[in-house]
């Protein structure tokens, strides 16, 4: 059975991601390992513990560098 | 990061779902405990957004968040001594046996649908070998191949000098190819 997180790497490339000598284009499979997400809802129970400041500035652009 | 140091709500919000994945999925992958993920997830976002003022521009957003919630991580596996648990067994284990006996069982242990769920999430080939790492190699690897953090990303995170990164994951590789290995044998 494949490995449900692996489902394109053969288990010879598996061992040549784990020695670094996968190349490059391989490699980057791997690191698609899934992201797991947490339980729905999760913002909000972030949200509710943390203090918001007062807005002290008309502009409100998103910038981030994901 | 201007629009979210003005500490607007929607700002924050947007931040949290940014980055709700890869720091959930980190700390899982260093716990191995949805729940306890969730609660160290929770608490690393309060810190950053509660100190969000303190952040340096200087340096990537995503760096600083990692570093927030590594130290959550270490912090927790350090109190539990979880950092020996792994899949090896309890820290307390003295031979193979009981090693065996305290381990584990991903694939088995399915009392609840949490932990089915959890058997199934992190069952594979690599995210066994990768549980196996002690915590600092893990946390490299991790941040190295899942999150895709260069080397001297991940000694700013971390605190670490560069040549102990360079040779943290080199070694990781090493005892993960002895892990995969052995899973084919």
């Amino acid at each position: 059975m494949s490995d449900p997180l692996m489902p394109h790497l053969t288990p010879d490339e598996v061992e040549l991601w784990a020695q670094g000598l996968l190349p490059a284009t391989r490699d980057a499979h791997v690191a698609q390992l899934t992201r797991f997400a947490p339980e729905f809802g999760f913002v909000e129970r972030v949200m509710a513990k943390v203090k918001i400041p007062a807005r002290s500035g008309p502009h409100f652009r998103p910038h981030t560098d994901a | 990061m201007a629009w979210a140091k003005q500490g607007q709500e929607a700002a924050f919000r947007e931040l949290v779902r940014r980055y709700e994945r890869p720091v959930f999925s980190l700390l899982y992958r260093m716990v191995r405990d949805r729940a306890l993920a969730e609660d160290l997830a929770q608490e690393t976002f309060i810190k950053v957004l509660n100190a969000i003022g303190s952040y340096n521009p200087q340096f990537k957003f995503s760096s600083w968040i990692f570093k927030i919630a590594n130290n959550a991580a270490i912090d927790h596996l350090r109190k539990r001594e979880l950092d020996t648990l792994s899949l090896d067994g309890s820290p307390h284990a003295t031979t193979p046996d009981e090693m065996s006996a305290t381990a584990p069982q991903p694939g088995d242990r399915g009392e609840t649908p949490l932990q089915e769920l959890e058997a199934r999430e992190l069952g594979g080939a690599i995210e066994h070998a990768i549980a196996r790492l002690r915590p600092e190699y893990r946390m490299c690897i991790l941040l190295r191949h899942v999150e895709g953090h260069s080397y001297e990303e991940i000694a700013r995170i971390l605190d670490l000098p560069l040549g102990t990164v360079k040779t943290y994951i080199h070694r990781a590789r090493n005892e993960l190819r002895g892990y995969l290995e052995d899973r084919r044998e």
